[in-house]
């Protein structure tokens, strides 16, 4: 007995040390647990991004050493009326904005009718559930090459139950049409999982205590559902614009840009002047890529001022 | 706690190192000391023919094996740069198209065979197929040794072609006039006369039988040109007039279900085609205004050496010994569907059964085998892809089409030489 206590005296006096010391020595645990997540960050995307800045300021064909211009590709970029690469900017620029116009408002609506209707515990549920969720697991070229062969003017299945012969792929206003509803199936899952796990959230009792008050079931979703879960609409409307920004894959594998450069997005000139057939311009298309991340910038900056402005 | 993140930051740190072992030991095979690192884009399925020539090489026991790699074209031509500047991982032996290599000599990224020919004395000029042999001769200097001629002719349909132009093949060559004739017969009857398939290598085969090139010095170039519009409008004529398929119909389905006469496409699709069911077709050069000037587009794969300090001597002899080996034994290549470059396969039976073969058998033919070399040959093509559907479907004006495409080809150049 005697000895028994004596230990755990002792074990007991120790964990107080080492408590203590730990306080007044620098406390290395946080910064090894972010440590791995750091380096992966540092090595991915903080040198790259500061490398392609760096690269902007260039005239660089890939294979000699970048020479340094100043604000050469800026001013032709921008400023350069004349210039192929001024009008790549507009063009590029404005079918971005137009794509992410035509697809964020679908992007938040559709997964957010489909979350509250799964959110009813309807019968199936995880069924649909992970029906709704699957499309985001397959990978751009698979999914637009579905879509490809669906929209197919003269072998589709749509063209051949709705009894058309709509060419969906290369004339406008079909062309953005084949790509929100492309899109939009491809994006449903990330957005209705966090909403469904918002709407989870959400106390029973504010939708009695509207019940009693005499309230519908529209007044309930707006009074009561849109209120509780704004965070995270906030949340998915910034992620869905930024990722909608950097829309490459959809109008590339299944309008090739067209018809006319009408769906060539930023990032098709983008890739183009830096990695296309010709020699590299990577200056022009890593400053083409600098203007882009500014936009995506100052846009996310407006919805979080705006969106936080009503709390 | 603390415990738990070290060891979780130990297990990843050993696990990054792995990971980084793996890389190292992956890329230091590039400058391993008995083995030719032998990089190709074919990462179809003509990779497989590729490797059987490979395999074949490396059972006679040479000193020096090749270790075969097959790199998606796009991130091929991303990673050459940057293995050659960083001068390490360079490849041996490197398969690049005849376009580029003007671009990789001017960079001064391409060791020469120049003095290493001596020793090989069949590796010259009258073993090869011209097109495919004067590529790589550039100022005097020989940079590169051809692996095939890859043509962009034209399929037919052998029932529906006796049906609607019996005669169309009586000179070995189809004009437009005879596909239009067809066409104007077959249509009434929902056949598709001539599928407007890869517009790239119709526009530059109409373009270059009219008397047009992308350059006319080697330096500048010319797409806006009476010649360019001429050719657009030649194509526009084939849809306006309904003989080619409607903007958005895949002529590949039509014509492989039987519902096209005329097909263009790349004697490298053949494979494929063999694989439809009731499908009887034939091969021909592609379509002609006329008979008397026929081009066929081609571009070619060639062998090319990227500069490495570190590569002997020996090593050197073992990639010549493997090029005078492709020379000899390259019909597993031919039975990809292509044209080998070299002419030796000519004396293959087999070979000579092939459809393609028809292109490099008559020497008349040889000499229809254009590759449109230019230095700033992609800048071009990017303009063309963009241009030739559009115009041809009526959603472009061309002659604001070719004088933008010209534009931006002129803008492309002069960024890149300041």
């Amino acid at each position: 007995m005697m000895i028994n206590t004596g230990e755990n005296k002792e074990v007991n006096m120790s964990s107080v040390m080492v408590g203590k010391s730990n306080k007044k020595r620098l406390n290395l645990s946080p910064y090894l647990y972010i440590g791995p997540h750091l380096i992966l960050f540092a090595v991915f995307f903080l040198f790259p991004t500061l490398y392609g800045v760096y690269i902007s300021f260039t005239n660089w064909d890939l294979i000699g050493d970048p020479e340094f211009v100043g604000l050469a590709n800026y001013t032709e970029i921008l400023l350069n009326q004349d210039s192929t690469f001024y009008e790549q900017l507009r063009i590029g620029l404005g079918n971005t904005f137009k794509f992410v116009i035509f697809t964020v408002p679908f992007c938040i609506i559709v997964p957010l009718f489909l979350a509250a209707g799964l959110n009813t515990k309807p019968k199936g549920m995880k069924f649909f559930q992970a029906l709704f969720y699957m499309p985001s697991l397959f990978s751009v070229s698979a999914v637009m090459i579905i879509f490809a062969m669906l929209f197919s003017v003269s072998f589709g299945p749509i063209n051949h139950y709705l009894n058309v012969d709509t060419n969906w792929l290369s004339t406008q206003p079909y062309a953005w049409v084949t790509l929100v509803i492309v899109t939009v199936w491809w994006t449903i899952g990330a957005n209705m999982i966090i909403y469904q796990a918002a709407l989870n959230g959400i106390s029973k009792d504010l939708y009695e205590a509207a019940s009693i008050d005499g309230a519908n079931n529209v007044q309930k979703f707006f009074k009561i559902t849109l209120p509780s879960i704004r965070a995270q609409i906030l949340y998915t409307v910034v992620i869905t614009t930024i990722a909608q920004f950097n829309v490459y894959g959809q109008p590339l594998m299944l309008t090739k840009g067209g018809p006319t450069s009408s769906t060539t997005v930023l990032l098709m000139y983008i890739q183009e002047n830096a990695f296309g057939s010709g020699i590299s311009i990577a200056g022009i298309g890593a400053a083409m890529a600098v203007i882009l991340g500014i936009c995506i910038m100052v846009v996310s900056a407006i919805q979080f001022f705006f969106l936080r402005q009503r709390d | 706690m603390k415990k738990k993140a070290v060891l979780m930051f130990t297990i990843l740190f050993v696990f990054a190192m792995a990971l980084s072992g793996c890389n190292s030991s992956s890329s230091s095979s590039g400058s391993s000391k008995n083995e030719i690192l032998f990089w190709n884009p074919f990462t179809g399925p003509d990779g497989e023919n590729m490797k059987q020539i490979v395999d074949e090489y490396n059972k006679t026991n040479p000193e020096f094996k090749v270790k075969n790699l097959s790199i998606a074209e796009g991130d091929m031509y991303t990673k050459i740069p940057t293995v050659v500047n960083s001068g390490k991982g360079i490849p041996d032996l490197t398969i690049v198209h005849a376009e580029r290599i003007k671009q990789f000599v001017d960079n001064d990224m391409l060791t020469p065979y120049d003095d290493l020919l001596a020793d090989y004395p069949e590796i010259k000029a009258e073993n090869y197929v011209p097109a495919g042999w004067n590529i790589g001769d550039i100022d005097g200097s020989r940079y590169s040794v051809p692996l095939d001629v890859h043509s962009f002719v034209m399929y037919y349909n052998k029932e529906l072609l006796e049906k609607y132009a019996p005669n169309a093949l009586d000179d070995n060559v189809i004009t437009f006039d005879e596909i239009r004739e067809a066409g104007e017969r077959s249509k009434k009857d929902g056949i598709t006369g001539f599928g407007l398939t890869w517009t790239r290598p119709i526009f530059l085969s109409i373009y270059n039988q009219l008397g047009g090139d992308i350059t006319s010095d080697g330096e500048t170039p010319t797409l806006n040109t009476p010649e360019a519009k001429e050719a657009l409008e030649l194509i526009k004529g084939l849809v306006d007039d309904k003989i080619a398929n409607k903007d958005g119909e895949d002529p590949g389905q039509l014509f492989q279900s039987g519902k096209a006469i005329f097909y263009p496409e790349g004697i490298w699709m053949q494979n494929g085609l063999n694989e439809a069911k009731n499908l009887n077709w034939g091969l021909t050069n592609f379509p002609q205004i006329s008979p008397d000037n026929i081009v066929n587009w081609t571009s070619s794969h060639q062998f090319v050496m990227f500069k490495d300090e570190n590569r002997s001597e020996e090593k050197t002899k073992g990639m010549m010994d493997f090029l005078d080996y492709v020379r000899q034994h390259s019909l597993p290549w031919a039975k990809a569907g292509q044209n080998p470059a070299a002419l030796e396969t000519l004396e293959d039976s087999e070979y000579k059964e092939m459809p393609q073969s028809f292109l490099v058998e008559d020497p008349e033919l040889q000499k229809s085998l254009k590759i449109f070399d230019y230095k700033y040959n992609g800048f071009v093509v990017e303009e063309i892809d963009k241009l030739v559907g559009d115009a041809a479907f009526g959603k472009l004006d061309i002659d604001e089409g070719l004088e933008k495409a010209q534009k931006a080809i002129e803008d492309k150049i002069a960024t890149n030489k300041k």
